[in-house]
């Protein structure tokens, strides 16, 4: 029998800020062009995890991994492996929406202008395409050359969504992108991760239990650093293993 | 079409293929009755646990959807709704598969002056009619229709009332055929429990659409509301 590839994986993952041990072996994988959601209570280490499937603790002193973390099967945290070309492969959304202070346009093709595109055609296409993929194009189409910063708190996100496709991931990474939001826009950016699955391998971090419920097909459970349940959604929505997930699922948490 | 729509549809499917083959189960006893066919009570009783595997998975996916999507107003009354909808289907199947028994201990079909003095036929077209009309209710919701339906059991319940009579004379003029009267006794017994069920699931579509709790009303109440 062949063994079964996964788009992601954790192995034996530890990371420290300085001597806080934040994950303590960790031990996941996450199959293709599914949505994975991490919850768990603040400070459980779900979004430091998050953030090591690109890289974006690096920048914080005094943080370290240990172990391995695979996309397709390789270890991003090589000395070979290029940061901003993981970047470009694994995009990001997090829970502000932080549109650049430029036209919608020039936001979605950003990063693409970065890796040097500059062929008007190309921008075009891709920016169309992106915000098509962000179900936000009819509603931006005639104004692309307007400021990012008058849209809605709900379509910046949408639009915080475009750019990250923009570069072409297969993975989108995204750290609580509904909370700010109101419950319309909300309702939006679910429908969106949903559509988006069919495409990208999504993870996604969030405080809203029932969010989780909603848009994943599995859910992984921290608590203090440890990875305490990881199941299909409806496993643990029904009936969890752990009582430390039952008590947290069912708000009797503490 | 949002998440939501599409995970509600999938119960709506699922419960409508079960009722088909439920609906098979009872229209097929009604054969098996007239023409003591024990190779359709054969197949009436095999489908049982066909049935029984729908109830579970129907259950199960109730169960996700409100684990999973928290629902609230129309939604949340059709998961409900969906639920005890489930449940009597599942009784149906089991009375049609406990009449398919019955038949199989008859020694010969149920004579036609019998089955017209009991009014048997009458019942058993008239519970069908009831419950091809609560599927229609169903897939297409109409308020009117809906409330007929609960109308219809009365005559249900007016047959079985007199059958008693009826089968104990048959009794006394037939010695010999007290065990057939006994069993067709039993047989009315449950084509009238056939239309309690189906009432039930009437009054469940109506909750669903209308928000309005009908059991456990008056005839009177029911029908002004």
């Amino acid at each position: 029998m062949s063994k079964k590839e996964y788009k992601l994986e954790a192995k034996e993952l530890n990371a420290y800020y300085g001597g806080f041990h934040a994950l303590k072996g960790i031990n996941i994988a996450m199959e293709e062009k599914t949505v994975t959601a991490f919850i768990g209570p603040s400070g459980c280490g779900k979004s430091t995890f998050l953030r090591t499937f690109n890289r974006m603790n690096d920048y914080i002193e005094g943080f370290r991994v240990e172990g391995e973390i695979l996309l397709d099967s390789r270890d991003i945290y090589d000395k070979k492996v290029r940061v901003d070309e993981l970047r470009k492969e694994v995009g990001m959304v997090f829970q502000k929406p932080n549109p650049f202070p430029k036209s919608i346009f020039e936001n979605v093709v950003y990063g693409l202008k970065i890796q040097g595109i500059k062929k008007k055609s190309v921008l075009e296409e891709a920016a169309e395409r992106t915000l098509r993929q962000a179900a936000l194009w009819d509603e931006v189409k005639d104004k692309l050359q307007k400021s990012a910063l008058a849209l809605s708190g709900g379509q910046q996100q949408r639009l915080c969504i475009a750019r990250a496709l923009a570069s072409q991931p297969s993975v989108l990474l995204m750290d609580e992108p509904a909370s700010a939001l109101d419950p319309i826009s909300t309702a939006k950016v679910e429908e969106l991760i949903y559509e988006l699955k069919k495409e990208y391998t999504i993870v996604i971090v969030t405080h809203n239990m029932q969010q989780a419920g909603r848009v994943s097909d599995y859910t992984a459970f921290f608590y203090i650093g440890e990875l305490v349940e990881y199941s299909k959604t409806k496993a643990m929505f029904t009936s969890p293993k752990d009582t430390r997930t039952q008590n947290y699922i069912t708000g009797r948490f503490g | 079409m949002p998440h939501i729509d599409i995970e509600l549809e999938k119960l709506q499917e699922k419960l409508l293929e079960m009722w088909d083959v439920v609906d098979y189960q009872l229209v097929s006893s009604r054969e098996a009755v007239l023409n003591h066919d024990l190779e359709l009570t054969r197949k009436v009783v095999k489908l049982g646990k066909k049935v029984n595997r729908f109830d579970v998975k129907i259950d199960r996916q109730c169960e996700n959807f409100f684990a999973l999507f928290n629902p609230v107003a129309v939604d949340l009354r059709q998961v409900l709704a969906t639920l005890k909808i489930n449940a009597n289907l599942e009784r149906i199947g089991d009375t049609a598969e406990g009449i398919c028994r019955i038949v199989e201990k008859l020694k010969e079909p149920v004579s036609k002056e019998l089955a017209e003095e009991s009014r048997l036929l009458e019942m058993y077209d008239k519970a069908l009619s009831m419950f091809t009309a609560a599927r229609k209710v169903f897939v297409t919701y109409d308020a009117e229709a809906a409330r007929e339906v609960l109308k219809q059991d009365k005559l249900l319940n007016k047959i079985y009332r007199k059958s008693d009579k009826v089968i104990a004379s048959y009794m006394s003029e037939n010695p010999e055929g007290v065990e057939t009267g006994l069993h067709l006794y039993n047989i009315i017994k449950k084509i009238e429990r056939v239309g309690d069920q189906v009432t039930n699931i009437a009054e469940e579509i109506i909750f669903y659409h209308d928000a309005k709790v009908m059991k456990h009303k008056s005839r009177k109440k029911k029908d002004k509301e």
